[in-house]
């Protein structure tokens, strides 16, 4: 969308909400601050100001009819802190009318939202709808032009915009009681792949994907929930003698029984292979879709969740890469919090141990990727006080050559706030650390967050 | 004359299959669109107060919606099913300090006063990408395959 028409819209929706009967004004306004001293590079200084901005007005005229918008818009008070140089830029996160019907959890909605209906998480420019139908089936669609996330070097993406130029997608899915769903998704964006451009381009942007998701809940304690996605978009023969690459973009299962009232045990298993599953990056220098790569992952957990106060969950997982080996993660938290959640804390562990790994890099030995992260924090609150302090500390081992010779790092933050008011809190951050970039960090933040109007929701 | 024709054809076609869908939607009340009662700090556990109910929006019994660790991890499968339920506690605002396409820092100094919230890339994770990155690039895909990767681009040319 050009930006004389974002702004046009943007306008027209900002009206709109003077015909709210419920408005509700929220955001967030952050100054952060702190020096950098590389060797190499001059000294910096950065103080970037974001703010975050949002409205939700309901009531527009009808019981039905609401407008919800958010964003954020950022700028330098000294050097810049972004790689591109600028010291400013914003960016609308969404911005749409949503019409919610009185019956079967229907919804219609226009402007800039984000779908996760079908294959993937996208955000959209456009419209979507979704109802429930009789005899348990659920439909939903979306349709609308992809916004497009430019990244720094645009030569590289000057197909971009032409071959992502048109996104839609729908889902069908059938409920049967409380025991069970599935649902079929497709999802297509762009409708001019790489090899029909006047001069054919070695990245393809488009993607045609279909996926079927699953949720079964055949006795109060078990639950098997996930989901499938196939690659299913057209791409140049392989040479011959090569192995065709899998069309399976992802396979992604969990299943999780209760035992008992306070115990959880919950196991996983994915498998993504590169090939299908990177289709469609906008960053194929990383994710490079001519990888025939493939993931495997599978692990466990087990939660005790002790009348609600303690939670304990231990948890493994073995991780499996073709061409790099194997790696084990295994570790624990524990968490605590009194009656009114006014003093919490929570301690944990995770090690990784990348001992089977076959190779890494040239330069790196495979036990580079063994590391241990442990993590403390706390959190409480007394009348319009809180305070909170969060360190964390990562361990790898000696000689790591991503470490510029250090062998841990480590981070504090501590924050204090005043609620000064329902609707009005201040607070400040102030954080300690050590990393290979710089071996002393200090940063500081200064963070107000206000909400006027009759907001019923908000999650936080 | 023809393309007339072809017109009034395509609107009886289009006009019937209005009616026929109609008569397909589902004749139940929609479900709440905000939760009746205030919530209290900290993940909430649905089936505390609704023991034995099913949520009129997924179908699905609320014990599937307790905001347990396991569910924060996966929630994904909730998001993709059942949106209209999260959507009775949670404003977009919410989902989106993490899945924000760009944004203009990384969730865990936005929520530095929240280390109760379990948002990604807490400590240096500018180091420790380096390993999770050989380990599980898949891992990165979702929220940076094809958003929020401006600054990838920096080194990964």
């Amino acid at each position: 969308m050009k930006r004389q028409t974002q702004v046009a819209v943007l306008a027209t929706l900002m009206t709109a909400t003077a015909w709210g009967q419920e408005v509700s004004l929220y955001g967030t306004t952050m100054a952060q601050m702190w020096k950098q001293e590389t060797p190499g590079f001059d000294k910096a200084t950065y103080t970037p100001a974001t703010q975050y901005l949002g409205i939700d007005a309901t009531k527009l005229g009808t019981e039905r009819l609401s407008l919800h918008l958010f964003g954020w818009g950022r700028t330098d008070l000294s050097d810049a802190s972004t790689l591109d140089g600028s010291k400013s830029g914003g960016y609308l996160s969404y911005g749409y009318l949503q019409y919610r019907f009185e019956q079967a959890n229907a919804e219609i909605k226009a402007g800039r939202f984000s779908v996760n209906q079908t294959t993937g998480w996208e955000q959209v420019d456009g419209v979507s709808a979704r109802t429930d139908l009789r005899g348990g089936f659920t439909v939903s669609a979306f349709a609308g032009k992809p916004v497009l996330y430019k990244t720094v070097d645009p030569v590289a993406q000057k197909d971009y915009e032409y071959q992502s130029d048109l996104i839609f997608g729908a889902r069908v899915g059938w409920r049967s009681g409380q025991a069970a769903e599935v649902g079929v998704s497709y999802l297509q964006d762009g409708s001019k792949a790489a090899k029909d451009l006047t001069i054919p381009s070695s990245t393809d942007y488009t993607r045609k994907q279909v996926g079927a998701d699953v949720f079964l809940a055949p006795a109060s304690v078990f639950q098997f929930k996930g989901r499938t996605v196939f690659d299913i978009a057209s791409h140049p023969a392989v040479a011959a003698g090569v192995e065709e690459p899998s069309r399976v973009a992802e396979h992604d299962y969990t299943a999780t029984l209760k035992l008992g009232q306070q115990v959880t045990l919950a196991g996983n298993f994915a498998e993504r292979n590169f090939f299908a599953y990177f289709a469609g990056t906008n960053l194929p220098s990383l994710f490079r879709q001519d990888d025939k790569d493939k993931f495997q992952g599978h692990g466990a957990s087990l939660t005790w969740n002790a009348s609600g106060a303690v939670v304990v969950v231990a948890d493994y997982r073995h991780m499996h890469r073709e061409t790099y080996g194997d790696v084990n993660r295994f570790g624990g938290e524990v968490r605590w919090a009194n009656g009114e959640k006014t003093v919490q804390w929570g301690l944990g562990g995770h090690s990784v141990d990348a001992t089977k790994t076959l190779v890494v890099d040239p330069a790196a030995p495979s036990h580079s990727l063994s590391h241990t992260e442990v993590r403390a924090w706390g959190m409480m609150e007394k009348g319009k006080f809180s305070a909170s302090l969060d360190g964390i500390l990562q361990t790898y081992k000696k000689d790591n050559p991503y470490l510029a010779g250090l062998s841990s790092l480590y981070e504090v933050v501590g924050s204090l706030g005043f609620q000064a008011t329902k609707n009005f809190k201040v607070s400040g951050d102030l954080s300690y650390g050590s990393t290979p970039v710089s071996k002393n960090e200090t940063r500081g933040l200064l963070r107000a967050e206000y909400r006027f109007g009759m907001a019923s929701k908000g999650g936080r | 004359m023809a393309r007339k024709t072809v017109l009034q054809v395509l609107g009886i076609v289009l006009g019937l299959g209005v009616l026929m869908a109609c008569s397909l939607v589902s004749p139940e009340t929609s479900f709440a669109a905000t939760h009746p009662e205030g919530l209290g700090a900290g993940r909430p556990m649905c089936s505390d107060c609704h023991s034995t109910d099913v949520s009129k929006g997924a179908l699905k019994p609320y014990a599937a919606f307790d905001h347990t660790p396991a569910f924060v991890k996966d929630h994904k499968y909730q998001a993709n099913q059942d949106a209209n339920s999260c959507a009775a506690c949670h404003a977009t605002s919410f989902c989106v300090d993490c899945h924000g396409g760009k944004v203009p820092m990384k969730p865990a100094i936005r929520l530095g006063d929240r280390p109760d919230r379990d948002t990604p890339h807490r400590g240096d994770y500018l180091t420790l990408h380096k390993m999770e990155g050989k380990m599980d690039p898949s891992s990165c895909y979702t929220c940076h395959g094809r958003a929020n990767n401006d600054k990838c681009r920096a080194c990964h040319r």
